[in-house]
């Protein structure tokens, strides 16, 4: 079962270098510039999944707390 | 099947997906062939309708195919017309940030649509009712898993590069567009930036690093265009720009001009009886569109634009169209375009034939252009005779409200303190003697409490 997943992952990462074209693209990216971002892109994606992370964490919290303190509202109010 | 009557519009030929025309007189963009996939991905998507509906896209209407200049042709568009053209190295470092946040608003809305844009020229973006909006219909493509951001290069040279140089070096340096039409080069830009900046992440990867790999893979293809990046990652790189953008501040000083009101000798009276004479006399001419030279902060652009009229708002110092930009913004003030302009040295045309950005001229004559206390600057300052601004003023406008300030004023008491007065023909008999050549003097008025007189004037024709 996990040969077989880990057959899926490597034949989807293949598909993708398969899949990049130049479309319609007419300006040039820039040898350098292509490279670059490839190996950027990559370590901003681990920053920007960081940061969704503790955005979620951030919102869940203070959606909590939130309902603690309308709890609290509620009980006073009784 | 080509229509004779039908023109190109020079700037429009780089990308082989289409390009604009005109054909009697009205604006057309033919969309080709090559990209009908993208153009029905965008128009059936609905990315097309949320970037209009969030004014960020302009809008347009289908033509009838048998426009077509060619066989190629897919789709004839009619795109709005946007109502005067203006060119990054005429804005002011807010208009720059603001276009390049546009641009990445409308990356990432693409984006989640499951395109991209395919290029991302500032020349793409123009201010219409105040807001930066892209005008290239034919700049989004279906975004393929894994392929890098082919605009990458690009809105890091039109964007990110002046920005930061503006607002960390030197805000003046937003006039490297005139010299490199796609861009500020990374290394020029890596180079002049102060050494602080290379601890910024932000400008330490997207720059200087940037920069390094340019010149180290100038040479080579070996390798190239293997790796893909993934859509987190590039999701982060988008966000990461965005980031960075907002980050770049600049703040405007007191400059020679951007303070001046607080400086001239004008009473509070005489600012007023000022006011009354502008705009009565706009009132009587009744332009669409005005050009206001020497604007400053746009103190008389405001007249223009309460009696609904398009107003250009040019004056040469950065601080002053700053403030006037961030002005006009807060108050959703949309009919007023400040802008960044030497009247000494005004745009030149650019680009390919020096055709593919238009010069100040081409893209007038405009209704009326009012040049308030102004004349002493390009005749005593720069030396202009009064006969050439005449002659220059007369091919740029069909009204005209200038203001004469004698040599007793005291602003030009000011010009003149330091230098020998070789002026002679500097008076008001000689200057509307080199005006009345070109120009009908329809009224003038004297302003209250000042040595000044105002003028309007129409063209001879």
């Amino acid at each position: 079962m996990k040969h077989k997943a880990l057959m899926w992952s490597f034949s989807l990462i293949a598909l993708t270098f398969v899949l990049v074209r130049d479309a319609c693209a007419y300006i040039d990216p820039g040898t350098g510039s292509y490279i670059f971002q490839i190996l950027i892109a990559s370590v901003l994606g681990g920053l920007f999944a960081l940061k969704i992370f503790w955005k979620n964490i951030k919102a869940a919290l203070t959606r909590k707390s939130s309902t603690g303190e309308g709890q609290e509202d509620d009980k006073q109010q009784q | 099947m080509i229509n004779s009557s039908s023109s190109s519009v020079p700037g429009s030929f780089r990308d082989p997906s289409g390009f604009l025309f005109l054909r009697d007189g009205i604006l057309y963009r033919q969309i080709n062939q090559l990209c009908k996939d993208d153009y029905d991905r965008l128009m059936t998507s609905g990315l097309y309708e949320r970037l209009v509906d969030r004014g960020l896209l302009i809008p347009h209407e289908e033509a009838d195919i048998s426009l077509a200049q060619g066989p190629d042709a897919y789709r004839i568009i009619r795109p709005r017309l946007v109502p005067f053209l203006s060119y990054p190295y005429e804005w002011c470092f807010s208009q720059l940030k603001d276009a390049a946040l546009a641009t990445l608003e409308i990356q990432q809305i693409a984006f989640d649509a499951g395109m991209e844009l395919k290029d991302s020229s500032a020349y793409n973006i123009q201010f219409v009712d105040g807001k930066p909006v892209l005008i290239d219909t034919l700049s989004f493509e279906i975004y393929q898993q894994g392929q890098p951001w082919v605009a990458y290069r690009q809105f890091c040279q039109h964007f990110l590069a002046p920005l930061a140089l503006m607002s960390c070096t030197d805000v003046r340096l937003s006039q490297m567009f005139r010299i490199y039409i796609d861009g500020v080069p990374l290394d020029l830009a890596s180079s002049l930036l102060p050494k602080r900046t290379w601890a910024r992440f932000s400008l330490l990867s997207h720059i200087h690093f940037h920069a390094k790999s340019q010149a180290r893979y100038a040479e080579k293809t070996e390798g190239v265009k293997r790796g893909s990046v993934s859509t987190l990652g590039y999701r982060g790189l988008i966000d990461s720009l965005k980031s960075t953008v907002q980050s770049l501040r600049w703040s405007p000083g007191g400059t020679e001009w951007s303070d001046y009101y607080d400086k001239t000798n004008y009473t509070d009276t005489a600012l007023e009886h000022k006011k009354e004479i502008v705009g009565s006399f706009l009132d009587a001419a009744k332009p669409s569109t005005v050009w206001d030279l020497g604007a400053n902060t746009g103190l008389f652009s405001d007249l223009a634009a309460q009696r609904g009229m398009l107003t250009i708002s040019f004056d040469i110092d950065p601080s002053a169209v700053e403030k006037n930009y961030l002005r006009c913004r807060n108050a959703g003030e949309g009919r007023i375009i400040p802008l960044v302009l030497d009247l000494t040295n005004p745009s030149p045309g650019i680009g390919w034939e020096n055709r593919e950005r238009m010069s100040l001229q081409e893209r007038g004559p405009v209704d009326l252009a009012m040049a308030l206390a102004l004349i002493h600057h390009l005749a005593i300052s720069n030396n202009v005779p009064l006969p050439r601004v005449a002659r220059f003023l007369a091919g740029i406008c069909t009204w005209l409200i200038i203001e004469f300030v004698p040599k007793e004023d005291s602003q030009v008491q000011r010009l003149l303190a330091t230098r020998e007065d070789v002026f002679p023909h500097y008076e008001k008999v000689s200057f509307e003697r080199s005006f009345a050549e070109f120009f009908t003097i329809e009224r003038a008025a004297g302003v209250e409490g000042a040595k000044r007189t105002i003028y309007l004037m129409r063209k001879k024709s």
